[in-house]
C-alpha cells in the first residue's frame, strides 16, 4: 500500500473544510486544516504537507501572505490557490507569485481533487514549479512572463494579451489535458455559454503566429472532445 | 431658502437704493454741476447695487438648482439599491427553499429512489445559485476590467452567435434567420472584445428564444446606421408591456412573464453593460401580439 499523499488545507470557513475534509480523505489523501495563516505556516513548519490548498480571503494572515513568505523563503511545497475574487489580477498574481494552481469559488470539490492530482503529479520536490519562473522556452519559442512578450527564434510576435495569458498558461502546464472550461476561466475568470468556441478561436490565432500544423504539433496538440494539451519539452531559461 | 440668503441677496441692492437717494434728495440747484455730479453718482450706486443683488440672486439659484439635482440622483441610487436587493433576496429564496426541503426529503426518506431524486434537486439548485454569483461577478468586473480594443469583423461575429444560437434549448422548434448585408459594400468593422461582443448576441438571441414560441420565428440581422452599426435581434413572440419595457435592462427585473423561466436575469443587464463598454447603446422596440425587436448599436470603426 502506497502512502497517502498529506494535504493541509487552510480556509476561515469552517463550512467549506467540514465538507472538504472528509471528501478529500475519501479521494486517497490525509488532510489537516488551518483556519488562518498563521497557523498555517506553523503547521507546515511541524509537518510539512505534500500539498497546500490555500484560500486566499483570510483573517490575520491571508493566503498571498503566506504563500509570498512560503517563497521567499525559498520552500517550494505545491500550492493551490482558492481565489474568490475572479478579478484578472488576483489570477494573475496568483501565478506569478508561484502558486502552482488556482481555483475560483464557488467550484465542484471533483475539479479540486483534479487540480491537486495533476499538481502533485507535476512537483519536482524541492523545486521551483514552472508557475515561477519568470522565462520560460520550448525549442524556438520563448516567453517572458514579466513583460509578456513572446519570440519564435529572434522575432517577437505580436499577440493579444488574451493568446499571451492562454500561452502562458500552456506552457506552465505542460503535459497536462487542460480543457476548454479551464482555458476559459483562466483567460476570462468565469465561464460562459460561448466561451469553448472563444477558446478555440484563440488556440487557431496561437496556432498559426507560432507556425504550429495541428496534425503534428510541436507545441499545442488538440484532445478531440476534451481539450488542449502543451507538448512540448518545456525549460525554465536564465 | 435662508434667511441670510436673503440678506445677501438684498443687502448690495438697498445699499444701493439708499446711496442713490442720498444723493438725489440733497440736490443743490446752486451749484449746477454738482448737481450733475449727484445724480451720475446716484445712478452709479443704484446700478451697482441692483447688478450685485442680481448677480446673488443668480449664483443662489444655480447652487440651489445643483443641490436638488444631487438630492435627486442620490434618492434614485438609493432607490436602484433597495429593488436591487429586494430582487437579489427574491432570487436567493426559491433555491434556497428546495434545497432546505431536498435535504429535508433526503434525511427521512429510506428509499433510494427517493434519495437520488432529492440529492439530484440539491445539486441542480446549488448549481443555479453558482450561476447566479458567477453572472453578478462578470456585471461587476465587466465595470472595471480593461476591454480589448481590437477590430472585430461583424459578419463572422454574427455568424458565429447564429451557429450557437442553434445549439440552445428550443432552437429546433423556432426558425432561425440570419441577414447580413452584402450591397453596396460589406458591413465595415467595429472596435471591441470580439469574446464579449459575441457573449452580448448570444445574450440577445437566448433571450428572444426564452420568451417567443414554438412555431415563432427569430431574426438576427445587422445594418450601418451613419456612423454607427446596428445589430438587431428580432422575434415574433408575444410582445413586452408598455410599462415593462425600461426595466428589461435591469439587474435581476423579471417581467410578469419571465416568472419561472430559468436563467440567471442578469443576461440583459450583461448586454447593457457591454455595450456601454463598447460606447454603444441598447434599445427596444415591441408590439403586444406582434414581437420584439431588441438593437444593439456600436459606433464603427
Amino acid at each position: 500500500m502506497t502512502i497517502k499523499p498529506s494535504i493541509l488545507l487552510v480556509d476561515d470557513e469552517t463550512a467549506i473544510t467540514d465538507n472538504l475534509v472528509p471528501f478529500l480523505g475519501r479521494s486517497g489523501f490525509s488532510v489537516t486544516v488551518a483556519s488562518n495563516g498563521e497557523e498555517a505556516l506553523q503547521k507546515i513548519a511541524d509537518q510539512p504537507p505534500d500539498l497546500l490548498v490555500l484560500d486566499v480571503l483570510m483573517p490575520r494572515l491571508d493566503g498571498r501572505e503566506v504563500l509570498r513568505q512560503l517563497r521567499q523563503a525559498g520552500n517550494w511545497t505545491p500550492i493551490i490557490l482558492l481565489t474568490q475574487v475572479g478579478e484578472a489580477s488576483e489570477r494573475a498574481m496568483a501565478l506569478e507569485e508561484g502558486a502552482d494552481d488556482y481555483l475560483n469559488k464557488p467550484f465542484d470539490p471533483h475539479e479540486l481533487v483534479a487540480r491537486i492530482r495533476t499538481v502533485l503529479r507535476r512537483a519536482r520536490p524541492g523545486k521551483p514549479p514552472l508557475s515561477a519562473a519568470a522565462r520560460l522556452a520550448c525549442g524556438r519559442l520563448s516567453l517572458d512572463r514579466t513583460s509578456h512578450r513572446v519570440w519564435l527564434e529572434q522575432a517577437e510576435l505580436s499577440l493579444t494579451p488574451k493568446s499571451v495569458m492562454l500561452l502562458e498558461y500552456m506552457m506552465t502546464h505542460p503535459d497536462e489535458l487542460v480543457t476548454r472550461e479551464r482555458l476559459l476561466d483562466v483567460v476570462w475568470g468565469w465561464d460562459y455559454p460561448v466561451g469553448t468556441r472563444a477558446v478555440d478561436t484563440r488556440v487557431a490565432e496561437l496556432r498559426k503566429a507560432l507556425d504550429d500544423d495541428p496534425s503534428q504539433p510541436c507545441y499545442i496538440e488538440t484532445i478531440p472532445g476534451q481539450g488542449y494539451r502543451f507538448v512540448g519539452a518545456v525549460e525554465v531559461t536564465p | 431658502m435662508k434667511t441670510w440668503r436673503w440678506i445677501v441677496i438684498l443687502a448690495p441692492g438697498l445699499l444701493g437704493i439708499g446711496l442713490a437717494l442720498s444723493f438725489f434728495l440733497s440736490f443743490d440747484l446752486r451749484h449746477d454741476h454738482i448737481v450733475y455730479l449727484r445724480a451720475d453718482l446716484g445712478t452709479l450706486s443704484l446700478l451697482i447695487g441692483l447688478g450685485l443683488s442680481g448677480i446673488a440672486a443668480l449664483v443662489f439659484a444655480v447652487l440651489a438648482w445643483a443641490e436638488r439635482i444631487r438630492l435627486r440622483a442620490s434618492i434614485t441610487a438609493a432607490e436602484e439599491r433597495r429593488r436591487f436587493l429586494r430582487r437579489l433576496d427574491h432570487e436567493l429564496k426559491n433555491p434556497l427553499t428546495a434545497i432546505r426541503a431536498g435535504l429535508a426529503n433526503l434525511a427521512e426518506s429510506p428509499s433510494g429512489e427517493t434519495r437520488r431524486e432529492a440529492l439530484a434537486s440539491v445539486e441542480a439548485q446549488a448549481l443555479r445559485l453558482s450561476r447566479l454569483s458567477s453572472d453578478l461577478r462578470k456585471l461587476a468586473e465587466l465595470e472595471v476590467r480593461l476591454v480589448e480594443h481590437s477590430p472585430v469583423d461583424v459578419p463572422t461575429l454574427l455568424r458565429d452567435a447564429f451557429n450557437l444560437a442553434h445549439e440552445l434549448p428550443g432552437a429546433a422548434e423556432r426558425h432561425l434567420n440570419l441577414s447580413i448585408p452584402q450591397a453596396p459594400w460589406p458591413l465595415p468593422n467595429v472596435r471591441g472584445d470580439t469574446d464579449l461582443l459575441l457573449l452580448a448576441i448570444h445574450n440577445l438571441l437566448e433571450n428572444a428564444l426564452k420568451f417567443s414560441r414554438p412555431g415563432d420565428t427569430l431574426e438576427l440581422r445587422a445594418f450601418e446606421d451613419g456612423l454607427d452599426i446596428v445589430i438587431e435581434v428580432a422575434d415574433t413572440g408575444p410582445g413586452i408591456p408598455d410599462e415593462e419595457q425600461p426595466h428589461v435592462w435591469e439587474e435581476l427585473y423579471r417581467g410578469e412573464a419571465g416568472r419561472g423561466v430559468p436563467g440567471s436575469g442578469l443576461g440583459l443587464a450583461l448586454v447593457h453593460a457591454i455595450a456601454e463598454r463598447h460606447k454603444g447603446r441598447v434599445g427596444l422596440r415591441s408590439r403586444l401580439g406582434q414581437g420584439t425587436v431588441f438593437t444593439l448599436r456600436l459606433p464603427a470603426g
